[in-house]
């Protein structure tokens, strides 16, 4: 495609008939991959017509696929600055200056090319960190799990956060959220007394402060302190009753901590807000069977089997379907649940 | 001064533990696992203790089962170094007036271990001669101590024909033909040797979990009741469950009239190998419930009790495992099969961030509840550096039963130790149990039950068609029921008397039902007193 756009453009120049061979030979000579000659017919046809674009972009090509990207950048920036239409030669060129590192000069030509990934890519490397996440996230739109997209949006969603977080801090150091900012830090470190007394100054300065309730539970449940847990999540649940997460997290804390009754208001609650949640419907049929309702949890878990088949909750539903079963005297039923148990246990091992 | 501080108790509302725990005079033992670079999986695993009376003189003795002496790299045959004292078991002889006196070397048992790296204790009667004979558990051959009645024991190993081999583990006696002759289960952890030993974790140089190394089977002897034992594993059906095994215990489950068998397994599906009454075993823990957790997961299943929590007659499971596994308590429902209960009754709550090995399901307060004492630790002994929510040395867990619920209460102790083995048994003759637990690397602690004012009765069973021990005699007192063992727990022994608390009850309703057969009454038996209970004799 890039030769015909290229010969169609080298046509409207009309080259001389010595300035086509020369051209044709080196297009012959990269074919045959003989890279050497290419250059040096590519060379000749633009010393013989320096305003030969096809010649320069020839070239750069053969660069580009020999990986010389600091060979390749002077013929395509001759290229571009002859004809800036040519889009391969922009995409080619804002490579090329990205691989050496000249990132905000490739951004122009990246846009140009429309190539959203790379230009995402030089974006995160000249720290235009908004930019490159649109860019990344619009290119892992068309290449999903593209792992070099990924990690770079990783990278770019991580830089972001920090910088806000120290403009935050920066700007506000005395607020709940700067607090709750430090807390979260504290916790991804594993300093859990840090963390606490961060959320705790946080929640004096503001009560209500948005999320910080749910996180400082999740940090006791990390850690396997499930009353503190629960007090945090009702906490949460309290401050925002139309949560469906909070919720769940308050019912699922009131059933580790053995408060099964409470356990299955909360959980419907959570259901009810937010229905066809795998994780909250494996709680909810859990409770309900601790709590005497055997057809209930019966009907939560195949809600849950719906929507899930061959994984770690599905694999955990079917194994206590079969033990709720076995319990209702349904042999045959508590057998094929346990056979589907190991069905899929055995395929998640392999 | 002490009426001052009594009153400054009373005043701030502080209430004191139900336990005193202190190092009884006389007992110097310190538990040598020495721990090295190697991470040796055997190093973070000893720790055995057994309570019981080996001289007869009604008072309860200790016996500790040191480690021995690793260094890295060694190589097969490993020859642990067992000869200097330090690294001896131990065997204390209570005196009458509660100190003790180490009397390991007059007993016989200065060498028991020697070229062993030690591991756990079972304690039983296995000749009928009326004195508590032992056997060591140990990575290496394991030792049968026959007890002479005049003091000393004799290794009569080879004629018995229990060495075993390999890593055994937890081991207990128990009849399970009901032949008056006590039979001897061992369990047996993993194929391992010091040559092909790993350390894992990375950069953080940890112990391997269980799964690196291949399971093994467990054992299980035969009593001829002639002083020998026959190797009936296989024919049994015991080993053709192979397993990474650490706990036992024993109990009849379903009610037919003989002892079944629950090991707790680590990493994989526990067993729960039920007695078929002809000499073979069929493990049944999946479909009784007892295999995994309620979702379906395994777990790291170290010490082990067998015991009626909630007094509806039947024997219940609780099974110690790691952090953020939270401990397995399984109901017997009756009817074959358990319901797992970790959450209605408060323990996930208590164990979800600890890691706990001996344990013992015991009427603490004498309220007619069994309570719970386990010892803590984890595993790993940098644990906190991989998670630093978790600890490797932990206080006990000590936590009374509200009617089938549990709640923590003070141990008596808030320092974090290397917690493992645990023993169970009225030490000071106060009608309050107490406990012993080995510490890795540290001296025992003993948690000595300050009682209270509720009314008990311990129970001494003196079988005569069964055997001598007792042990798997069923006995109701009160409503209340209790199967005579020794063993459960985590390589260790507890005491073979059985205990109830009475709450106001002055007096007893007690039924025996013998290994036998024999069905034995007692009525308006006082309170608060020791009972040897002897089986009727054949008319």
């Amino acid at each position: 495609m890039i030769h015909l756009c290229l010969f169609l453009a080298m046509a409207a120049q009309q080259p001389a008939a010595e300035v086509v061979q020369h051209m044709q030979a080196g297009i012959s000579a990269e074919k045959q991959s003989r890279h050497d000659a290419a250059i040096a017919e590519f060379r000749q046809a633009a010393q013989l017509q320096p305003d030969l674009t096809a010649a320069y972009v020839d070239l750069g090509m053969v660069y580009m696929g020999q990986h010389d990207y600091a060979e390749a950048i002077p013929p395509l920036k001759r290229a571009v600055g002859l004809d800036p239409g040519i889009a391969a030669a922009q995409e080619m060129l804002g490579y090329a200056l990205l691989s050496q590192g000249y990132a905000a000069e490739a951004v122009p030509h990246l846009q140009t090319a429309g190539n959203q990934g790379m230009l995402g890519l030089a974006e995160l490397q000249t720290g235009d960190l908004v930019n490159a996440i649109v860019h990344l996230q619009a290119s892992l739109a068309q290449h999903p799990n593209d792992p070099e997209l990924l990690s770079a949006l990783a990278r770019a969603a991580g830089v972001l956060s920090r910088e806000t977080k120290d403009t935050l801090l920066e700007t506000h150091p005395e607020s709940g959220q700067a607090h709750q900012a430090v807390a979260a830090d504290y916790q991804a470190l594993q300093k859990n007394t840090d963390a606490e007394t961060e959320y705790r100054k946080a929640l004096a300065i503001q009560p209500d402060l948005p999320g910080a309730h749910l996180e400082l539970g999740e940090m006791y449940q990390a850690s396997q302190q499930w009353q503190k847990a629960e007090e945090e999540y009702r906490a949460e649940a309290i401050l925002k009753p139309g949560s469906a997460e909070a919720a769940y997290r308050l019912g699922n804390s009131l059933l580790q901590n053995g408060k099964v009754p409470a356990a299955v208001t909360e959980l419907r609650r959570a259901d009810a807000l937010q229905p066809d949640m795998p994780e909250t419907l494996f709680a909810l049929g859990k409770a309900e069977s601790l709590d005497g309702k055997p057809l209930d949890a019966e009907k939560d878990w195949k809600r849950l089997l719906n929507l899930e088949k061959d994984t770690d909750l599905a694999e955990k539903t079917h194994f206590a379907l079969a033990g709720l079963y076995r319990k209702l005297g349904k042999a045959a039923n508590a057998e094929q649940e346990m056979k589907a148990f190991q069905q899929i246990k055995a395929q998640r091992k392999d | 001064m002490v009426r001052f501080l009594l009153a400054a108790l009373v005043t701030t509302g502080a209430a004191l533990s139900i336990f005193e725990v202190r190092t009884p005079h006389g007992i110097d033992f310190v538990q040598q696992n020495s721990p090295t670079s190697s991470k040796y999986l055997i190093e973070t695993m000893g720790g055995g203790v057994a309570l019981f009376d080996y001289n007869n003189d009604g008072r309860l003795d200790v016996l500790l089962v040191n480690s021995g002496s690793l260094a890295p790299s060694m190589q097969l045959p490993a020859g642990f170094r067992r000869s200097l004292p330090q690294y001896w078991n131990r065997l204390y002889r209570q005196e009458a007036d509660g100190t003790f006196t180490d009397v390991t070397r007059a007993a016989g048992l200065a060498h028991a271990g020697d070229n062993n790296y030690g591991m756990g204790v079972a304690i039983g009667d296995y000749d009928n001669d009326g004195y508590e004979d032992i056997y060591i558990t140990n990575y290496g051959k394991n030792s049968l101590l026959h007890n002479n009645r005049d003091g000393t024991f004799t290794d009569v190993t080879g004629k018995a024909g229990v060495a075993g081999g390999g890593w055994s583990a937890s081991a207990g006696f128990f009849d399970y033909d009901n032949d008056g002759h006590l039979d001897l289960f061992v369990t047996r952890y993993l194929q391992w040797s010091p040559a092909e030993s790993k350390v894992c974790g990375g950069e953080y140089h940890t112990y391997c979990t269980p799964g690196t190394f291949p399971a093994t089977s467990n054992i299980l002897y035969h009593n001829n009741g002639d002083g020998t034992f026959t190797d009936v594993s296989q024919a049994s059906g015991i080993a053709a469950k192979p397993g990474r095994s650490l706990g036992v215990a024993f109990n009849d489950y379903d009610g037919d009239g003989f002892q079944d068998i629950f090991v707790a397994n680590d990493g994989m599906e526990e067993f729960l190998f039920h007695n078929n009454g002809n000499g073979t075993f069929t493990e049944r823990a999946q479909e009784a419930g007892v295999a995994l957790t309620d979702d379906g997961s395994p777990y790291a299943g170290m010490g082990v009790d067998f015991r009626d929590y909630d007094n509806d007659g039947k024997p219940d499971i609780l099974v110690t495992n790691l952090a953020k596994q939270i401990y397995a308590l399984y109901h017997n429902d009756g009817d074959g099969s358990f319901s797992y209960r970790s959450l209605q009754t408060g323990l996930a709550t208590l164990s979800a961030g600890s890691s706990g090995w001996g344990v013992g399901l015991v009427d603490f307060d004498n309220d007619g509840w069994k309570d719970m004492v386990v010892a803590q630790s984890h595993v790993m002994d940098n644990v906190e550096m991989i998670n630093p929510a978790m600890h490797y040395k932990e206080p006990p867990l000590f936590a009374l039963n509200h009617q089938g619920r549990f709640e923590r209460a003070d141990s008596g102790t808030a320092a974090p130790v290397a917690g493992r083995g645990a023993a169970f048994g009225d030490l000071n003759h106060d009608g309050s149990i107490d406990v012993v637990m080995s510490v890795l690397g540290a001296a025992p602690e003993v948690f000595y039950n300050r009682g209270n004012r509720s009314h008990w009765l311990t129970l001494t069973m003196a079988g005569t068609r069964s055997n001598r021990d007792g042990i798997g005699a069923r006995v109701v007192v009160n409503g209340q029921t209790q199967t005579v063992t020794t063993a459960g727990s985590y390589l260790s022994a507890s005491d073979k008397r059985v205990h109830f608390g009475l709450g106001d009850a002055a007096q007893a309703s007690v039924e025996v039902f013998w290994p036998s057969g024999v069905h034995q009454v007692l009525k308006d038996v006082s309170a608060d007193q020791f009972l040897t209970v002897e089986e009727p004799r054949r008319p």
